[in-house]
């Protein structure tokens, strides 16, 4: 008897894929949802069923309760997985989920509420015993956020009570930004989540950020799956991840580990989840809990050998939780994300071409197809590479060499910032913070210069050698329109270009 | 013909041969063997220098060319002979008008000024949303609206004018 008959994956892209995938191979049925121009996404075409959702942007579509809700009861689905972001932590409709008898796979609706509120998170980790950094979080406004930035001292941080993914935070460096940066937090936060109140944190000096993933079941049982280094961010977005985390003795991890099974235990958690915590000269303090699956759980699966998916339906399902294997090696996991890799914009377009990595230790969670339109209304990440392999050097070497691989045309990523990232001598050495990227040199070496020019010519010269054979075959009367190639030869005779 | 290159503030000339031998590259008193082969749909090609393998994508659009080389993304400005004698007749036509254009396509969350206001450098004029982030298109010198040529709320593409300035 597989854990469920028919399982709605309410989200698109890559996480979508990966939940069908461990669907599929457990012998559960796959519904995937899709918007107006996800028609051809690949999860349309690999689940069993499809419901067209209808609209463009993501609350139209994937953020629609109602229109989701709709299509997991018209199907008769009896489980439904949020993936991240999109409903995945909103308790409303984990609840309207379980009204309907479906089974949420994920935690139950109060747990979802109480961390999503990331004032009452605190309140409750502070509660279970777990460190927090000091800040403001209640009854903000700008008399006393600037009084409470000046006691904890600047750089201070804005960051969004219903946020999450990286989303809605800002950083402040002294008193004349913080009400700017207060209205841009509160504007990010109204049109990301729908609630534009903000709190005040301190900005912890050279902090790593460091996430313990655990699951939890509906019996009381909880473990945790060790550690994941998620320093290497941009605008707090993160993106490469490795595990373990250098920094960690055997004694801390086991002490950030019992404390997020206890916060876990704290709010009768069911399900994956993450609590992430800030780490920073031996201390380690509460930043949030994700309640849900993370993009970047693959590290996690990879060095400990199981199926956080399939963990996560086995619990959904009431069964018990397992406990973990023995971790091996070294795992990293680096975001392909569509952007132009100098200036960070999102870059839309076609995807014309792809080659994707291979060999040994090399997993690729990805979306990307040929013909995929990137457009603006979802998330510019298109791909995950994650490699695993016996230590962190050749982790290393073996991520550079996937990405050196890896392909895709038509629009640009931010695969070569990872590549940098994975070069750079800080990163190498272990001893890095959430300010690595803007440290890093991405100057290309001089003594790259005239291969990289030389070769920009040369695809220049073939262009206009073919726009000439092409003219040829194409131009009506060749004698009164000589092709190209032709025009090219009697240059070279005569010397100079005919006026 | 020469084709002139510049990246990263270097600069070089190359000239292509078809010989019996293979294509040669000239640039300066130096000479490269080359064997460039173009694979499938014309933007993947195989280049050999001297020996030495790369596999190279390359997006030629007009004068500028848009390579994947050794998993990095490089934008190479390459003109040829002719190009090149046309661009130094027109330099030096630049007035004293400036725009602000969308550096991405996204939305008119916010618009922080108008016609007739006066804008320091790094000056925030438009906020722009795309993929869900709010990215603030700032004044690059000091200056003075003439023109807002936006709406809030508006979608717009790349390259779209948003602010006009002198």
């Amino acid at each position: 008897m597989p854990l469920f008959r028919r399982l709605l994956v309410a989200n698109r892209g890559e996480i979508a894929l990966r939940v069908i995938r461990t669907a599929q191979e457990l012998g559960i049925e796959t519904v995937a949802i899709y918007s107006e121009p996800d028609r051809h996404a690949l999860h349309v075409r690999r689940a069993d069923y499809a419901v067209a959702l209808g609209g463009e942007a993501a609350r139209d579509s994937y953020l629609d309760a109602d229109k989701v809700l709709a299509a997991a009861e018209s199907l008769e689905c009896d489980a439904l997985h949020p993936g991240y972001g999109f409903l995945s932590e909103n308790a409303g409709f984990a609840r309207a989920c379980a009204e309907r008898g479906i089974a949420f796979v994920g935690p139950p609706a109060e747990a979802i509420k109480s961390m999503g509120d990331k004032v009452e998170a605190r309140r409750i980790a502070a509660e279970a015993g777990v460190p927090l950094v000091p800040g403001l979080q209640e009854d903000i406004d700008a008399q006393r956020l600037a009084a409470a930035a000046a006691e904890i001292g600047y750089p201070v941080m804005l960051k969004a009570a219903a946020g999450g993914g990286g989303k809605g935070i800002r950083i402040v460096n002294d008193e004349a930004g913080l009400l700017p940066a207060l209205e841009l937090a509160q504007a990010e936060a109204r049109s990301s989540f729908g609630d534009d109140r903000v709190y005040l944190e301190k900005f912890v000096t050279r902090p790593r950020h460091v996430e313990i993933q655990l699951m939890a079941d509906q019996h009381g049982g909880v473990v945790y799956y060790g550690e994941r280094e998620c320093s290497v961010q941009r605008r707090h977005q993160k993106l490469v991840e490795e595990s373990p985390c250098v920094a960690l003795t055997p004694e801390l991890r086991a002490r950030m580990g019992e404390a997020a099974c206890d916060l876990a235990r704290a709010v009768d958690y069911v399900g994956a989840g993450t609590v992430e915590f800030l780490y920073s000269e031996g201390e380690f303090y509460f930043l949030e809990m994700n309640t849900r699956l993370q993009v970047e759980h693959p590290i996690t699966e990879v060095r400990f050998d199981v199926d956080l998916v399939e963990e996560q339906l086995r619990v959904a399902a009431g069964e018990h939780v397992r406990p973990p294997q023995t971790p091996r090696g070294h795992a990293i996991e680096v975001r392909v994300n569509a952007e132009d890799p100098a200036t960070f914009f999102p870059s839309l377009g076609e995807v014309t071409r792809l080659s994707n990595p291979g060999g040994a230790g090399v997993r690729l969670d990805s979306a990307l197809h040929v013909g995929l339109e990137v457009t603006p209304h979802y998330d510019s990440m298109l791909a995950k590479l994650i490699v695993h392999a016996a230590d962190r050097d050749h982790a290393i070497a073996r991520c550079e060499r996937a990405l050196r691989e890896f392909r895709i045309v038509g629009v640009a990523t931010s695969m070569p910032v990872a590549l940098h990232t994975l070069r750079s001598e800080e990163f190498r050495c272990g001893d890095y913070d959430t300010g690595i990227l803007e440290r890093i040199d991405r100057k290309t070496p001089v003594e790259r210069h005239d291969l990289i020019m030389m070769a920009a010519a040369a695809a220049r010269f073939l262009a206009n050698e073919r726009a000439g054979t092409a003219a040829g075959f194409e131009g009506k009367d060749r004698r009164q329109e000589p092709p190209r190639w032709a025009m090219l030869g009697r240059v070279e005779r005569v010397g100079r270009m005919p006026r | 013909m020469k084709y002139h290159a510049s990246f990263d503030g270097a600069e070089r000339e190359f000239e292509f041969d078809r010989t019996a031998a293979g294509l040669v590259a000239r640039s300066g008193d130096q000479a490269f063997q080359l064997d460039l082969s173009l694979v499938g749909d014309g933007s993947t090609f195989s280049l050999l220098v001297d020996g030495k393998s790369y596999d190279v994508v390359a997006a030629v659009d007009g004068g500028k060319v848009t390579l994947q080389l050794l998993g990095e993304r490089f934008v190479v400005e390459v003109e040829d002979e002719r190009e090149r004698a046309a661009h130094a007749v027109a330099g030096n036509k630049a007035g004293g008008k400036r725009e602000l254009k969308a550096s991405m396509p996204g939305i008119v969350v916010d618009i922080k000024v108008a016609a007739g206001d006066q804008v320091v450098e790094g000056q925030p004029l438009v906020v722009l949303e795309a993929m869900k982030m709010q990215n603030p298109l700032c004044a690059e010198s000091d200056g003075k609206v003439v023109r807002v040529a936006c709406e809030q709320g508006a979608a717009v593409t790349a390259g779209t004018l948003l602010v006009e300035l002198e």
